[in-house]
């Protein structure tokens, strides 16, 4: 029995990853320039060392810069973005054993868009262009906010769940007056503040793609080191501290690795809402609360969605594009909606 | 000794729930704490199991203070049952036992064989078993209580500690749940510390009690030394008995509530006449309304004769299975003629006691207060061929207050006092 349930969790994850693939080939192909499927895959791979010997130059060059310079990573940073914002949100979730935890509640994404919105505006007083600027000051920013709100909430060292939460809409309130402020005050730079708040992907090239790297690795490692303990948790502080876990340093880890994928995701791509909150919903519904599970499924159902929707994104109204947070907004929350009135069950 | 509990005092904030606790418990104790609510008894459970660390004075498990080891080396040695809580997330019963290995399993360590059988002894011995693939989220207070305790036992633990564990459980679980809690301490060898609401069963199960008392512990002992009246009405501030039949038995308690005895009975003077259980409540009642109470005439041996007895009522009574005599009667009528009112309960009348029914007929008929309580229709308690129900006619025609129930009769008695001022 026990080798029958690992047989079918193999086989949903290879699903997954083939359904990740398959539309990561697909992001790439698609766009102002359409490529075929076949031609995308003989150009990825002509880019793998030692497979590349085997395979003739039969494609259009303007194809493989198209997809090796924008495409690839555009959706390689989709991708990427979505599982982070994904698993950062389940374990908002799991840790505070609420459904309506996200990034979002906790205050990080906008800690996040405040850090980004005074950099454009400062950029734009002392008229230095700072290409890492933005990413810099939203990662920085996400990071502090996470901890102004740990130490906001702790009381004689702990931080209980609810002072946690009362704490982020707190100062999540405050810091989005700040940025409404900042908005405001930044005359000409509006249109670009505004756009960066919406979210999305475009122009962003494989440097980003590095940026995100070393936090997303650090976060995500972290986080499936704490699976376990993060089902423990489910059950609230106190049984998963008689359970051996060491409840207030799990937490505050897991805060941590949080916030730094949130703050990388916001920082690389700007706001882009409801995949932290409903991709973790969804996957409980289908996988339950198994953290071991449900993170894996988590992160790749995130990449995948996010990727599907920064390709409905570009082909709406092309040759132009939406900002990508409008298509998850828009095509998540009907969804999350239905899934929510067909269950008619629990929150969760 | 396991566990040593040295000068503890702690709480939440400033102010100490828990003040200056010592107390030593040896390998294999079934220990019951006791206490009113809010006298510190879960706080000192939450201390003694590394959730709530003291402000002054150590906790010793095995020699080693509990705050200076890891959280899993304790869980290895101390399980924990909580009050049915945290268990809103849609994990199968299974799943939720299997998290009682946790403390045992390396990082990302599966689960081994040994593990599995570890939690399928455990569901069987709390009857869990054909929860197993229920989600915990549907399941009933009672069965969670008994998932919380499988758990529990999944981490094979030295010490279980328990918060109120029966708190949700029907009669049947409850003794259930302590029967199997005497059984783990004898066949796995394990400690138990108990929160317990209900002294009875603390009384019936528990080696030693601890009584907690605002905060202080007032008294550690084995039942026979705890359970008293005289502790009852100090820590909780009610009146019990408490009885003990020998010295094998446990104590327990019995709520006699505010019941007076008739040597309290107050001023005024009611009569009644009743026989064959039909007083037992009424008097009660009546003392406890602050009347003195007579009863008469009936037989020794009948169970309003044997409540009287036991509740110091004056009674005028005749030999068993005898009529009621020219004598008792006389006795009966001069009672009646001192009290204030004479209250005819809603007895049977035979050939025994027909005699009662005349003297509280010519007792109405000379203009005493009389109140009937006319419950029943007396053609279905005349056993004397009519002869009764004819009296019976005549007396609720003689001036006699008629009720329908005991209640009205002492509103009624009641009334007329105000009445009267």
């Amino acid at each position: 029995m026990i080798h029958n349930n690992v047989l079918k969790r193999a086989s949903t994850f290879i699903l997954l990853l083939v359904v990740l693939l398959a539309s990561a080939i697909l992001g790439i192909g698609i766009g102002a320039i359409s490529i075929p499927p076949s031609e995308t895959v003989r150009i990825l791979f002509s880019h793998i060392p030692g497979i590349n010997n085997f395979l003739t130059a039969g494609w259009q060059p303007e194809y493989a810069t198209i997809i090796i310079t924008m495409r690839f990573p555009r959706v390689v940073l989709a991708a990427l973005v979505g599982a982070g914002l994904a698993l950062a949100g389940a374990v908002f979730q799991g840790l505070f054993r609420n459904p309506m935890a996200d990034p979002y509640v906790i205050g990080v994404s906008s800690g996040a868009a405040l850090g980004a919105v005074s950099n454009i505006l400062l950029q734009s007083i002392v008229n230095i262009p700072m290409h890492y600027g933005i990413p810099a000051f939203a990662f920085i920013f996400a990071v502090m906010t996470i901890l102004l709100v740990y130490n906001l909430a702790r009381v004689g060292g702990k931080a209980p769940v609810m002072n946690l939460i009362l704490a982020g809409v707190a100062v999540s309130s405050v810091i989005s007056a700040l940025v409404s402020m900042c908005m405001f005050f930044s005359g000409n730079q509006l249109h670009q503040v505004v756009f960066w708040l919406m979210g999305g992907f475009s122009g962003r090239g494989i440097d980003y793609v590095y940026m995100f790297i070393p936090y997303g690795v650090v976060g995500t490692t972290i986080i499936f080191i704490y699976a376990r303990e993060l089902n423990a948790m489910l059950l609230g502080e106190e049984p998963a501290q008689h359970l051996g876990v060491e409840v207030e340093r799990v937490k505050r880890r897991l805060l941590i690795a949080a916030a730094l994928l949130t703050g990388a995701c916001v920082a690389v791509s700007g706001m882009i809402g409801f995949v932290g909150l409903i991709i973790p919903h969804i996957v409980r519904m289908i996988f339950g609360p198994d953290h071991r599970t449900l993170l894996p499924a988590v992160a790749l159902i995130g990449a995948s969605f996010l990727l599907i929707a920064d390709v409905l994104a570009r082909v709406i109204i092309a040759p132009g594009e939406l900002p990508v947070g409008i298509v998850t907004a828009l095509v998540g929350g009907p969804f999350f909606i239905y899934l929510l009135r067909r269950q008619k069950s629990d929150m969760f | 000794m396991l566990f040593n509990i040295l000068g503890v005092t702690c709480g939440y904030g400033a102010s100490p729930v828990l003040k200056d606790a010592s107390v030593q418990i040896n390998s294999q104790d079934f220990v019951g704490i006791v206490g009113p609510n809010g006298s510190g008894k879960s706080t000192l459970l939450r201390t003694i199991s590394r959730v709530l660390k003291p402000i002054h004075g150590k906790v010793l498990l095995d020699e080693e203070d509990i705050y200076q080891i890891s959280a899993a080396e304790v869980a290895r040695k101390m399980a924990v049952v909580n009050q049915e809580q945290g268990l809103n997330f849609p994990f199968t019963v299974k799943d939720v036992v299997m998290m009682g290995r946790i403390p045992h399993l390396k990082r990302f360590a599966r689960e081994s064989p040994k593990d599995f059988e570890v939690v399928a002894r455990a569901m069987d011995l709390t009857d869990t078993v054909i929860l197993a693939n229920r989600q915990v989220t549907e399941l009933s207070g009672g069965e969670k209580q008994r998932v919380l305790l499988a758990r529990a036992l999944a981490q094979q633990p030295q010490i279980l500690l328990l918060d109120e564990p029966t708190s949700y459980l029907d009669l049947n679980y409850q003794i259930e749940i302590m029967e199997l809690m005497v059984r783990m301490r004898r066949d796995c060898g394990l400690t138990i510390i108990t929160v317990l609401h209900d002294l009875n069963l603390a009384s019936r199960f528990c080696d030693y009690l601890l009584v907690i008392k605002k905060g202080y512990i007032h008294a550690v002992g084995t039942p026979h030394q705890v359970i008293t009246a005289h502790m009852i009405k100090d820590v909780y501030g009610c009146e019990v008995r408490v009885e003990c039949p020998d010295s094998i038995e446990r104590p327990y308690i019995v709520f006699n509530g505010e019941t007076k005895r008739a040597t309290e009975g107050g001023e005024r003077w009611v009569h009644v006449v009743g026989g064959g259980g039909s007083g037992v409540q009424l008097f009660r009642n009546l003392l406890n309304g602050g009347w003195q109470v007579s009863t008469g005439v009936v037989n020794i041996g009948d169970s309003d004769w044997q409540e009287a007895c036991r509740l110091g009522i004056k009674v005028i009574e005749a030999p068993p299975f005898c009529n009621v005599g020219a004598n008792e009667a006389a006795l009966n009528k001069e009672m009646m003629q001192k009290a204030e009112f004479i209250i005819l309960a809603g007895i049977p009348f035979g050939t025994g006691n027909i005699r009662n029914l005349e003297s509280v007929l010519e007792e109405a008929e000379r203009g005493a207060p009389v109140i009937v309580v006319d419950n029943i229709d007396i053609n279905k308690r005349d056993y004397t061929g009519g002869k009764a129900a004819l009296l019976y006619k005549n007396l609720l025609q003689s001036g006699a207050q008629i009720v329908n129930n005991e209640w009205e009769a002492i509103q009624l008695m009641e009334g007329s006092a105000v009445n009267a001022i």
